[in-house]
């Protein structure tokens, strides 16, 4: 059983599409994502709405369903 | 001889607009005792509006001396300041405390990693103006540990967060990190060129960013030392500057962060 979702990219507005199995986890989509794009190295985490998501859960543990939209985004680490 | 009314008093005290703001405990601004860690572009600007809004007792620690690619957003550093490679630390208390001369700032030119272990502990409140993951987490540590409210603030280019820790009620630093921050653990993200090791060059900081991001530490800085506990950010706050954007993210607790077990 797979779930489809779509991720943003929060720096260029594009999105892709991307099939997960409930095992996946929240880290594998920040990685898949960043190297689909190339990303600049850096810290990255995956936003839906208003909740940063934990990366180590499972998409089952973050209750991503079918259809949702979320979103990649820079953590910044300079001062 | 009736009686003269001094129509000067008002300008005598300096403080006497921030008293007017009724939520700002003044007495317990001044005599808080905080913790700046880093005084490159977010420290200069954190440590500036601190001694503005009135606080008086603080220690500023960094190892790094000023770069020429510092002036562009670092408000206390001169020409002469990089061509002597003075430190950083030592600069900003010097002239920050020409703003106010009964301000007391510490300059501390080590590492804090290498600072003595009652170090921190003897600070009531830490604000973090870092360039790197590992030492957020050696301050997000000992605060959480030791219970002493800590104010991470990050920046790169247009993007910016502040993240308000209060132990052991909120999540902290390490609650909201992922294998792309441990890639990095190490690395610097700094304004300071040549002198420090970088990964990939990135635009770490830039003064429009700095300055949103070093207010919103020191705004809250002010809450939490004027007992107002409940209006203090409880989650991210999340800038992005392009976007013209600024929202509250929501950071969990993680049972598995080495500070949350079993929580």
């Amino acid at each position: 059983m797979t779930t489809r979702i779509s991720v943003k990219n929060a720096e260029t507005g594009s999105s892709v599409e991307m099939e997960l199995e409930a095992e996946n986890t929240v880290e594998e989509i920040i990685e898949s994502a960043a190297s689909y794009w190339e990303v600049s190295p850096g810290a990255y985490v995956l936003r839906r709405g208003k909740a940063v998501l934990r990366g180590q859960s499972t998409i089952v543990e973050a209750k991503i369903r079918e259809g949702d939209v979320v979103e990649l985004i820079p953590d910044p680490e300079g001062g | 001889m009736g009686e003269s009314i001094d129509t000067d008093f008002l300008e005598r005290d300096r403080h006497e607009r921030m008293r007017r703001i009724p939520w700002i405990d003044l007495d317990a601004v001044r005599t808080a005792r905080v913790l700046v860690v880093g005084a490159g572009a977010l420290g200069n600007e954190v440590v500036k509006d601190m001694v503005l809004a009135g606080f008086a007792g603080i220690s500023l620690v960094d190892m790094d001396h000023v770069a020429r690619s510092n002036l562009t957003r670092c408000v206390f550093f001169r020409e002469q300041d990089s061509e002597r490679r003075r430190l950083k630390a030592e600069v900003v208390a010097e002239r920050a405390m020409e703003l106010d001369p009964a301000v007391k700032i510490t300059p501390y030119t080590d590492r804090i990693q290498d600072m003595p272990e009652d170090f921190i502990p003897s600070h009531s409140m830490i604000l973090g103006c870092l360039d790197n993951v590992a030492t957020r987490l050696h301050l997000n540590a000992h605060c959480y540990n030791e219970g002493i409210p800590y104010i991470d603030g990050a920046m790169d280019g247009l993007i910016g967060k502040v993240q308000v820790v209060l132990p052991p009620e909120t999540a902290c630093l390490q609650c909201g990190m992922n294998k792309t921050h441990s890639k990095i653990m190490e690395l610097r993200f700094s304004c300071t060129g040549e002198d420090v090791t970088f990964y990939e060059p990135k635009v770490a900081a830039e003064i429009t960013t700095t300055s949103i991001v070093s207010a919103v530490q020191v705004r809250e800085a002010l809450k939490i030392v004027s007992g107002r506990a409940e209006a203090v950010l409880s989650n991210v706050f999340y800038y992005d500057g392009l976007r013209n954007v600024s929202e509250t993210l929501e950071v969990s607790k993680n049972p598995d962060c080495p500070h949350h077990g079993g929580q």
